[in-house]
């Protein structure tokens, strides 16, 4: 399987490399957001503070 | 496939940040910095309740005087500093998923369909879960913070949920179980505030509730743009380099 099947997004890539893209960009971006968000460290709070509540994460 | 996601996702990321970041420190930031004195003069804040993941509050310096310094960024500059930084992280991080997203559903991420995702972006992280967790300044009164934060995500992926569902499965029974999802979270209802009089002016919470959710939508909007437009740029390179090989 040399195309995809899903879309035309894969035209001269492998298919196969989309579920691992996806995974990992997943991954990625939930581990980024945790650690500008939610992280309860102090560091990260105050670092984060003026971003968390302008994009209203739960902050306080 | 996975070094142009990345690769795309990082610009857009960056592009959005630097936009958001300047209108945060114009429009918002004055707000938190003026909230805090009102917050400074309340001492029955959260940061000093039992709850021990409310204490990521208790180093910041509109807390008691006594309590234990923490590091946090210094007035000014390092604190303009940091609030870019975080921007820039949470932007790359919410291109990330945007991106995965899009490929998740089988849709080439141009400009137009990353504009669309973007929206059903702004709508699950911005605007559902700011319908009943209204965006707040430092010094209002609010729910323990562990509660709101459960009520935020589990809102934000519902109606994330729900979306897909009406506008990617479109049948009636999923259009049907997506107008539930989406409903569901404010018919439980969000974490209230106890009763307390807050010195906080109304009319400041209400402005910068506005204008965190005006900010939100920029910063979505600019985060599809960007990514349908570095996916293109990044895929024509990639397109070179297999050529070239």
């Amino acid at each position: 399987m040399t195309t995809s099947t899903l879309a035309p997004v894969a035209v001269g890539t492998r298919a196969s490399e989309r579920p691992v893209a996806v995974a990992l960009a997943a991954f990625l971006g939930l581990g980024l957001l945790f650690m500008v968000g939610f992280s309860p460290a102090i560091a990260f709070h105050n670092a984060a503070h003026d971003f968390r509540h302008t994009q209203n994460f739960p902050c306080h | 496939m996975i070094i142009r996601l990345l690769s795309a996702a990082l610009a857009a990321g960056f592009f959005a940040a630097v936009v958001v970041t300047g209108l945060e420190l114009t429009l918002t930031s004055p707000l938190i910095v003026a909230a805090e004195r009102y917050e400074q003069a309340e001492p029955s804040h959260q940061a000093d309740r039992a709850l021990p993941i409310v204490l990521a509050h208790a180093g910041h310096d509109h807390t008691a005087p006594d309590a234990a310094p923490e590091w946090q960024p210094g007035a000014g500059l390092p604190r303009m500093a940091f609030t870019g930084l975080a921007t820039l992280v949470g932007a790359v991080g919410y291109a990330l998923l945007l991106g995965a997203v899009m490929l998740a559903c089988g849709r080439e991420p141009t400009p137009q369909v990353a504009l669309a995702f973007a929206v059903a972006g702004f709508a699950s992280v911005a605007l559902a879960p700011g319908l009943g967790l209204p965006p707040e300044l430092p010094g209002s009164e609010a729910a323990p913070l562990a509660v709101r934060q459960a009520w935020w995500v589990m809102t934000a992926a519902a109606t994330a949920m729900g979306l897909y569902l009406i506008a990617v499965r479109r049948t009636l029974i999923a259009i049907l179980g997506g107008l539930v999802l989406i409903i569901a979270p404010h018919v439980v209802g969000a974490p209230q505030a106890p009763e307390g009089a807050s010195a906080l002016p109304a009319a400041l919470a209400a402005q910068f509730a506005a204008r965190s959710l005006a900010i939100s939508f920029v910063f979505w909007m600019l985060l599809g743009l960007g990514l349908g437009r570095a996916w293109q740029v990044f895929g024509r390179e990639t397109a070179r380099g297999t050529a070239r090989a």
